[in-house]
């Protein structure tokens, strides 16, 4: 038994390890006074910041919708989600925020963006879109 | 056994944990699992994410037998929040060969990103024996990882089965990263209990 244990801890530290070194490679990317930070309607967006600064990399006459999900948990749940949306075309990139429950999707600035059908597609996947919000880039 | 083979086998072979018994929307799984019950491989489709059909395959060690089952699992009721997830599932399966042997019970689990628990009582029927199994699970995450990170669980199991009447209890750890998932637990009367999972 005794042994078993030991087994349990060194995996723990070892998964523990994997983290804290995928948290400090994130960190790089991370600064202060970006898009992340605005506010719209009055309320101030709730992305992780650090993952919308990766996420915006590259894009140009873009717009990022920022969907509300309840029911993401977990990295399987979003996992569905993403491929979902991947089969859209319109969409160039995609992300999940799962500390804070978001999907990020950016689509080219011409794009009319259609929450009824992000809605469709997230219930098909078992959750549930709650808002949306839009910023342009 | 070296802590060496006993990592190689429990990647490689190792419950009855029937962790998201439903993928996603067109979603594919298979899982590998192991206890002191049985060896089974399973592999599901779901069509929607409210049912899931498949195939498993199992040598019972109880009865020394091999056999299969044509396995239906149905979502009776799901609520999202902002912070958790909680789930009811009908879980059902029938041998090919014959009507005779079948089981049938309910799986439910609640969760968040920090904590999880689950429960499962099932009762299968065959010409040999009938028997109900039943488990509870706890468990929490130690860290809350983001997206595509490895993320971990420390549980405590306690199952049950009728044949031999009396409960154990013993940690379980899960991790997954991806399509994969991967969990083991046991005991300290050498029963291991392990899944190995890949959606796709």
């Amino acid at each position: 038994m005794k042994q078993n244990l030991i087994i349990i801890f060194i995996l723990l530290i070892f998964s523990s390890a994997i983290y804290a070194q995928n948290e400090n490679h994130t960190d790089h990317f991370s600064h202060e006074g970006h898009i992340h930070e605005e506010v719209i309607n009055g309320e101030k967006l709730d992305v992780n910041p650090n993952r919308f600064d990766l996420f915006i990399v590259g894009l140009k006459e873009a717009q990022i919708a920022i969907i509300s999900v309840n029911g993401m948990v977990c990295d399987f749940c979003a996992r569905g989600i993403e491929r979902s949306f991947s089969k859209d075309i319109n969409i160039k990139k995609i992300d999940v925020d799962l500390s804070r429950g978001k999907i990020l999707l950016a689509y080219d600035l011409l794009k009319e963006i259609n929450f009824e059908e992000i809605k469709k597609l997230i219930v098909e996947n078992g959750q549930n879109a709650t808002d949306l919000k839009i910023i342009k880039l | 056994m070296g802590i060496f083979l006993k990592l190689f086998f429990l990647v490689f072979f190792t419950s009855n944990i029937e962790a998201r018994p439903i993928s996603y929307n067109g979603g594919k799984t298979v899982m590998v699992l192991k206890d002191s019950m049985k060896n089974s491989i399973y592999y599901h489709y779901s069509p929607t994410y409210k049912y899931s059909l498949g195939v498993e395959a199992i040598e019972d060690k109880l009865l020394s037998k091999n056999y299969s089952y044509l396995r239906l699992t149905y979502l009776l009721n799901r609520k999202n929040t902002k912070n958790s997830q909680r789930n009811l599932y009908l879980q059902s399966g029938i041998s090919p060969s014959g009507t005779d042997n079948f089981f049938y019970g309910i799986h439910g689990d609640w969760e968040t990103r920090r904590v999880f628990s689950g429960f499962s009582i099932k009762r299968t029927k065959n010409n040999y024996k009938n028997y109900t199994d039943q488990f509870i699970q706890l468990g929490f995450s130690p860290y809350l990882g983001e997206y595509g990170d490895l993320h971990s669980w420390i549980m405590v199991k306690s199952k049950k089965n009728s044949l031999s009447n009396s409960w154990s209890s013993y940690p379980l750890l899960k991790f997954f990263k991806g399509d994969f998932l991967f969990e083991f637990g046991f005991s300290n009367k050498k029963e291991w209990d392990a899944h190995l999972m890949y959606r796709f």
